[in-house]
């Protein structure tokens, strides 16, 4: 990650809304590699992440008039944009009807490396995830899953029941519950 | 009724539950829609979710970074310049479409045959095909530095494939003493290399056995040189359309 240091994500959006092009590409020179890789993990094809980095970046333009820097972090309003069109873009391209044998496997192959990649880099790096960290550590290791998988990898309720081999009422529950401990611990 | 009893709550968990799944991610495309819409219309939805996007916002630091293609920023930097006619839109639009507005040949002629090229626009498309077994395919846009918009197309037919066709969409006015002169030139090389010059309207032919292989970000630009080309082995005129290859296959 870059150290969220002496960048102003605020007023890059500020000058965004008064149309200074620059400031759309100073957030682009910084965030696009850390952005497409929110993106790609959610959509999981190079080409349609690419497309869906485009179309938040036009969004992010189009829509900096709307930021409001009381209601919350510049940056984290960017990666809302980015993960809001990429999880639209999965949504609305219904990933989780079933597909064919073929690309059924392609599409397991791929997943099991960028599984085995995440989890690498995860014990590797060992982010700094802050107050959420302890937060996800209390929770029931089934149900701190599922809310990685949900949020990291954008998997609906059945993909999360097909990938962990829990029952589909099972992901719902631990879901609801998890995310209610996880309000109650970050309060 | 006990009236100690906050009656809001239960509602509110209702609330908190559907933002936190919004935000995650597990909702489905029509309820996605319908908490978008809602959220303009309830702010106690929408700091739901600002709280909820606030609290997950870390997780984003799990995913791997992923370097962007060389092209993308240039194609949202068109994608965002103002938009000053139709043809530009549908540009636009083409951009954010599944298939990429470059590969749209019927775009560019339809752009030229609205006159937008007529403008004094230019700029040019190079379809590059090197039928090796691996036949890599590049891909140049060449835009004028200010307009950005289509004035040729390049590219290599099946039955041509040593040569490249560069092939007009529209007129361009070119000062009686001066002439329009093809360059390009890959990252590893001295000095950009003439690939002739170009006579407005008309097609250029280019044999590509001369030259080595494209690379991926080899140069290419049209510059304004006299009548007969530049008098050195570089460009001497200002830069009239310009862009990079880009591997597409």
């Amino acid at each position: 990650m870059p150290a969220p240091d002496d960048f102003d994500y605020d007023a890059a959006l500020a000058a965004c809304a008064q149309g200074q092009s620059q400031a759309l590409a100073q957030i682009y020179a910084r965030e696009s590699r850390y952005l497409l890789g929110v993106a790609l993990r959610i959509v999981r094809q190079r080409q349609h992440a690419e497309d869906v980095l485009h179309d938040a970046f036009v969004a992010i333009w189009q829509r900096a008039t709307t930021f409001d820097a009381a209601r919350g972090a510049g940056r984290g309003w960017i990666y809302s944009v980015v993960r809001n069109t990429a999880l639209n873009w999965v949504r609305n391209h219904a990933r989780d009807v079933p597909v064919d044998e073929e690309s059924g496997a392609a599409l397991e192959d791929e997943m099991a490396v960028q599984h085995h990649a995440s989890a690498r880099d995860a014990g590797e790096t060992r982010v700094d995830l802050g107050r959420l960290d302890g937060c996800l550590e209390q929770l029931e290791p089934g149900r701190r899953e599922c809310i990685v998988l949900a949020y990291v990898d954008g998997c609906s309720h059945g993909e999360i029941a097909e990938r962990t081999h829990t029952p589909l009422g099972t992901v719902k529950a631990w879901i609801n519950r998890g995310m209610r401990a996880l309000r109650d611990c970050m309060t | 009724m006990n009236p100690n009893t906050p009656t809001s709550l239960p509602d509110d968990d209702d609330l908190q539950s559907l933002a936190g799944e919004y935000v995650l991610g597990t909702l489905s495309a029509a309820k996605r829609r319908e908490v978008e819409a809602r959220m303009a219309g309830e702010p106690a939805l929408r700091d739901a979710v600002d709280g909820w996007e606030q609290r997950l916002h870390p997780l984003t630091a799990l995913a791997e970074p992923v370097e962007p293609s060389p092209t993308l920023w240039a194609r949202i930097e068109r994608s965002v310049a103002p938009q000053t006619s139709a043809a530009a839109d549908s540009v636009k639009r083409a951009a954010t479409g599944v298939q990429t507005w470059w590969n749209n040949l019927n775009l560019w002629r339809g752009l030229a045959g609205t006159g937008f090229a007529a403008a004094a626009v230019l700029a040019a498309v190079l379809v590059v095909r090197i039928q090796t077994p691996v036949t890599p395919q590049y891909l140049v846009v060449l835009v004028a530095p200010q307009d950005k918009a289509p004035g040729w197309v390049v590219q290599t037919s099946g039955s041509s494939r040593e040569q490249l066709s560069l092939i007009p969409l529209g007129t361009v006015a070119v000062p009686a003493d001066k002439s329009l002169q093809f360059w390009t030139k890959a990252d590893g090389w001295r000095g950009p290399v003439s690939l002739g010059l170009v006579q407005p309207g008309r097609a250029l032919r280019v044999p590509i056995e001369k030259l080595p292989p494209l690379e991926p970000n080899q140069l290419f630009e049209l510059t304004l040189e006299p009548a007969n080309g530049s008098p050195l082995d570089r460009p001497t005129g200002p830069i009239q359309f310009i862009g990079r290859a880009v591997k597409v296959l």
